[in-house]
């Protein structure tokens, strides 16, 4: 089934690439074949460079397949005609033109969870034969197409081998594409260094590479922080009593109180009622580093789930567990997420149901599941800062758990606050700890109806949101940072968010082969930062979790209507760039002010020593000191 | 007046007083002719609360043998209690507070006893005039002009002195044409758009009556507004069967056949009772402590006051619309003229006339769109969502067209000259103040009681140095574009730091505000203004 482009609409080719010679068009299934020209000399056209400059800097590895007539059924401006583009990467679409207003789509295929055919070469009425297209970023998209000469069939079989990559015995993009920037985002986390940061090893909790190899725990990171006095042979038989062998490992530590929070999975307590003694000295233990009465297990689920679980091999912690108290978050699990967010897609998109809206919103749940993640978070946080030490485990402990071990970080720690310890919070939590990123996204499974799909870390990003709205200067990033995120948790244009497990990205050299999402982020910084930024590392942010405080995120839920009004987008975004040019400028005159008065001046004496670490946050900090009314 | 004959308990000692953000505190109650003082001994300097009498809406008390709580709901929205020992006390206490809180005459409340130390009575009052604003636009002198028919308040009770009218109509004919309207209330111009001279008229509805009366000089008056242009709009705040039941009782519409160049819209906004019941609903609804998942998105829905919103910008809209987009004149009344029909006018004003969106221009708007052209704030703001009285003339549309302009606020963060804490501190000075702004139900009425001699005009105060700073957008970026706001649901928001404003979490959110209001001056300051490095040295 070789494509060949040339067949139909040559002329249209020739006429937008200019000389073909330049070009010579990859074929499908042979990824060795020769890419498409340089960038340079496909810019013969404006409708070809307004495309191309998407592509960028990792243009080299872009294929180019298909582009061909076609109408976009818009829900917001009707059937427009225009012109398709298909690569390996994305879907481009641009109306004529001579239509307006001009109608764009930009779809990486990573987004793209369903293709169907529409209609038949029979269907009557008008626009009725083509493709239906669903797509994991809350949009679904529309194409209809002249019913003679099978003319979807190419588009079809395109779409449906490199949206889903995998089911084809196709490498994901992000293998694919040879993108270089200036930061290797790689590096930004390595575990040893946070572990460190955090005071690590300490007299009380000591490093293990019992996991060096993945063959005590397949979903763990390589290297774990457990109790200096559980010797290994002790994590051994813990990890028999824990779901998938799962063990409480430490996440973080308090730095002045030592309280740390923990997380694993749920004790295979089973229909039995069994007992595992050495699980039970394990978490006493931890609650005995701390002096304290009582240890706090954190169970994300509802109680009712938790008991369910039982007649599965599964449990939580009873009586037997005799200086724990147990507190159930009454968090749905993945599947009530999934359902409640198609359902909040069904009342935003394509259009928004306005007659109801906030009973329609309401009846979703969708906020009333983030204000629970939120305020199961807060119990976390405000124990923790109290001095006690608690354990957070769900079922698996790879996705409530993950959601509530960082959100807590989060409230607790201002430096997962800042643009890098953001990215490391994620690399940490999420990422290490082994949250199913490929079976909850699907990355190139044309499975659509996959069980296993959940959109547990939008959800968590949502809460982020939420937290960033409550607390205007306490996140070193802003919303930007958040809808790239998650425009790229789909796009698989880097090796981020792939796989389920470090063991699997090891497997697959993801490191070597991919690039990092945090290598763009890092490498463009500025446009993600929060003008209005102040630290404070002390800190600990309790946001609000009552429905009166929780917004829909309309920015990202809603952002396929144009006829919501984002804030204005452009000019803000130019003033806050406008702002963090003045700040900087400021924090430059400030810096030599002291410079210059260090000897003469008493009244900035009480600022920080500028250390050689990153410039931002050191200058910011004095900044601080200097001007933070409170 | 003696206020004294109220107060039979003038102080209590060991009074707790338990407020919103406060821990609870002892201390004493001072009970003035118009205020409410508490202070703790431990503390000096200022009282821990110091509250207008006039700003309570509702009070509740529940006594027992040797003591009593009154539970304080005011118009700010603040609920507080006060413990009091003694039932007597107590008692008398809150007899004094309901007494004072809702004095009737005009010439007893507070603004008429404020006199803060630095700023004196001669002072001119308001930042505007007719006069002025006539002054400024002199490209339209040819059609129009400046009318003074009615300066002894005699032709309309509601209108300033002066207004402007167009020309062609001399003041014998404006009389006429007032009879027409419903509380003489004959069309004027407010709004007159420079890029293509589109101007805004508003008035009371046309008396038709069930027998379709005619004015000739009515509609002479209204042929004289389009000149040239053929095509005129008028936007009826009713619906066009409310408009039609209108005439049952004397008011009416104006006719295709009598005014043919006039195409009526309508829209039907609520006023009145329906909008304070929605008010009611709303604040109900914010103050529900129950956290039972407690179905706050329906109950926010069902308060209607969203919707209220975004029929007013919908409408506000559709009127900048026919001005701004297709070049036409409008007409704008309801059935008063005094509610609505200042709700969309002033909004439209601000999604067009970038003037209107500097902190100046806005309070100026304010001033002639609602003070001089005679909303009855005395009658709509005589009570908030709390009083238990039974209602009258209350309806919050002031406060609903706060919350409009808090709205564009939201969404267009650079567009606007002045902070959303103008809106807030306006919200509050309408239903009590120390400044006789907001008293009275017109400009008949404030000249009556010595109003601009005896009392200190808010809108300076706020424009005063010491204030203005705090008033500002930091982010302000000014744009010669009309803002058109979206009016989906989803863009509109619940004006959290009004509706929410006792609750911490608002109060956090605020002080980072103020935070980044210090940090953006303080940025420029020292990188603008290198005398700064200059004094730093000194």
């Amino acid at each position: 089934m070789l494509l060949q482009p040339r067949e139909r609409g040559g002329d249209c080719e020739q006429q937008l690439l200019g000389s073909p010679s330049n070009i010579i068009l990859a074929l499908i299934g042979s990824f060795c074949s020769v890419a498409v020209g340089s960038s340079s000399t496909m810019m013969s056209n404006n409708e070809l460079s307004v495309c191309w400059s998407f592509f960028g800097e990792y243009c080299t590895s872009v294929f180019f397949f298909l582009d061909k007539d076609i109408i976009y059924i818009c829900p917001f401006n009707g059937a427009v005609k225009g012109k398709v583009l298909i690569t390996n990467f994305r879907l481009y679409f641009k109306s004529s033109y001579n239509v307006s207003p001009t109608v764009m789509l930009d779809v990486p295929l990573g987004a793209i969870s369903r293709v169907e055919k529409m209609g038949g070469a029979s269907s009557r009425g008008e626009n009725s034969y083509g493709l239906d297209i669903t797509c994991k970023d809350m949009r679904n998209l529309r194409f209809a197409l002249k019913q003679e000469g099978h003319s979807r069939r190419d588009i079809f079989e395109l779409l449906f081998k490199y949206a889903f990559p995998l089911s084809h015995g196709l490498p994901l993009f992000a293998y694919v594409t040879q993108e270089k920037y200036a930061e290797n985002g790689w590096k930004i986390f390595k575990p040893m260094e946070e572990f460190r940061r955090q005071g690590l090893p300490n007299n009380k909790w000591r490093i293990t590479f019992i996991n060096e190899k993945y063959d005590f725990c397949d979903t763990y990171p390589h290297v774990l922080a457990v109790p200096f006095e559980s010797k290994d042979e002790d994590l051994r038989r813990v990890a028999t009593f824990r779901s998938r062998g799962r063990i409480p490992v430490l996440s973080w530590i308090h730095r002045e109180n030592q309280a740390v929070i923990v997380r694993c999975s749920q004790p295979l307590v089973g229909m039995s009622g069994k007992r595992n003694r050495d699980d039970e000295r394990y978490l006493d233990v931890i609650r005995e580093m701390n002096h304290t009465t009582k240890l706090t297990i954190f169970d994300a689920r509802p109680n009712v789930n938790a008991v369910a679980n039982k007649a599965t091999g599964g449990g939580y912690e009873g009586d037997e567990y005799q200086n724990a108290e147990l507190v159930f978050l009454d968090i749905q699990n993945i599947h009530v997420m999934r359902e409640s967010l198609k359902k909040l897609k069904d009342i935003v998109y394509p259009n928004v149901e306005e007659s109801h809206w906030l009973s329609s919103l309401e009846s979703t749940h969708w906020l009333e599941h983030v204000k629970l993640v939120l305020s199961g978070a807060i119990q976390v946080a405000d124990k923790v800062s109290s001095g006690n030490s608690v354990v957070v485990h769900c079922s698996d402990g790879w996705d409530r758990t993950a959601q509530l071990t960082s959100l807590a970080m989060l409230m607790l720690d201002s430096h997962y606050r800042t643009l890098r310890g953001f990215q490391v919070l994620i690399e940490k939590e999420w990422i290490s700890f082994g949250h199913k990123f490929a079976s909850r996204i699907g990355h190139g499974d044309k499975n659509h109806a996959d069980q296993d799909r959940s959109p547990i870390f939008v959800q968590f990003i949502d809460c982020v949101w939420q937290m960033t709205k409550q607390f205007p200067t306490a996140f070193e990033f802003n919303e930007s940072l958040l809808l790239e995120i998650l425009n790229h948790l789909y796009s698989c244009r880097f090796g981020t968010f792939l796989y389920n497990c470090e063991s699997a990205r090891d497997l697959h050299d993801l490191r070597s082969k991919t690039v990092s999402l945090w290598s763009l982020v890092n490498s463009k910084s500025e446009i993600y930062l929060n003008p209005f930024y102040s630290p404070e590392s002390g800190r600990v942010l309790y946001p609000v979790a009552s429905m009166r405080h929780l917004e829909l995120w309309v920015s990202y839920y809603i952002r396929w209507n144009p006829r919501i009004r984002h804030k204005q987008q452009s000019p803000v975004e130019q003033r806050y760039k406008e702002l963090l040019a003045l700040r900087d400028e400021y924090l430059k005159k400030l810096e030599q002010l002291q410079l210059t008065d260090s000897f003469t001046s008493p009244c900035l004496s009480h600022s920080p020593t500028p250390n050689s670490s990153s410039p931002t946050s050191t200058s910011s900090q004095q900044f601080t000191h200097l001007h933070t009314p409170f | 007046m003696e206020f004294s004959e109220h107060i039979k308990t003038a102080n209590v000692e060991n009074v707790v007083l338990r407020q919103p953000l406060h821990p609870p505190a002892r201390g004493t109650l001072c009970v003035t002719g118009h205020h409410l003082l508490f202070s703790d001994r431990e503390e000096r300097g200022s009282p821990q609360l110091l509250l207008l009498l006039r700003n309570i809406d509702a009070t509740e008390k529940r006594m027992s043998a040797s003591s009593g709580t009154i539970t304080i709901k005011c118009k700010d929205l603040r609920v507080f209690q006060l413990d009091i020992p003694g039932m007597e006390q107590c008692l008398n206490i809150a007899h004094s507070i309901e007494t004072l809180s809702c004095l009737g005459h005009v010439s007893e409340m507070y603004p008429f006893f404020y006199r803060p130390v630095d700023v004196n009575l001669q002072e001119q009052w308001g930042l505007s005039s007719p006069e002025k604003l006539f002054g400024q636009t002199k490209e339209f002198h040819d059609r129009w002009r400046l009318s003074s028919v009615n300066r002894d308040y005699s032709v309309c009770p509601s209108y300033p002195p002066t207004v402007i009218v167009p020309k062609v109509l001399d003041d014998e004919s404006l009389k006429k044409v007032a009879k027409f309207r419903q509380g003489g209330r004959f069309p004027v111009l407010c709004y007159f758009h420079r890029k293509n001279a589109m101007v805004i008229m508003r008035s009371g509805q046309p008396l038709t009556g069930a027998n379709r009366r005619r004015c000739k000089e009515d509609e002479l008056l209204l042929q004289a507004v389009l000149g040239d242009s053929n095509k005129g709009f008028i936007i009826d705040t009713r619906s066009s069967q409310q408009a039609q039941q209108a005439r049952m009782t004397g008011g009416g519409f104006e006719s295709k056949s009598s005014y043919s160049c006039w195409k009526r819209l309508h829209r039907h906004m609520e006023k009145g009772r329906a909008l304070q019941e929605s008010l009611i609903k709303l604040v109900e609804a914010c103050r529900d402590e129950s956290h039972n998942m407690d179905r706050w998105l329906s109950k926010l829905e069902n308060s209607k006051w969203l919707s209220h919103i975004q029929t007013a910008l919908s409408t506000a809209g559709l009127l900048a619309e026919c001005v701004e987009r297709d070049g036409h004149s409008v007409l704008v009344h309801g059935s008063e003229g005094t509610d609505c029909t200042l709700l969309i006018s002033t909004l439209a004003q601000i999604i067009m006339d970038p003037h209107c969106r500097t902190l100046e221009g806005f309070l100026t708007l304010l001033e002639r769109e609602w003070l001089q052209a005679g909303h009855p704030f005395q009658e709509r703001c005589a009570h908030s969502a709390y009083s238990h009285a039974h209602l009258q003339h209350e309806s919050p549309v002031f406060l609903l067209l706060l919350d409009c302009v808090h709205q564009l606020w939201h969404q267009f963060p650079l567009a606007l000259g002045f902070s959303d804490s103008l809106l807030l501190r306006l919200a509050n000075e309408a239903y009590a103040s120390n400044y006789g702004t907001f008293l009275c139900n017109n400009d008949q009425e404030r000249c009556t009681h010595e109003v601009k001699t005896r009392t200190h005009c808010l809108f300076k105060a706020l424009l005063k140095p010491s204030e203005r700073d705090h008033y500002l957008n930091p982010l302000y970026e000014p744009t010669e574009l009309a803002i058109w706001p979206s009016v989906q649901p989803q863009s509109l928001q619940l004006w959290t730091e009004f509706f929410l404003r006792w609750e911490p979490q608002i109060q956090h959110i605020e002080e980072a505000k103020k935070e980044i209001k210090n940090m953006i001056s303080h940025w420029g300051k020292l990188v603008l203004d290198d005398s700064c490095s200059v004094s730093l040295n000194g």
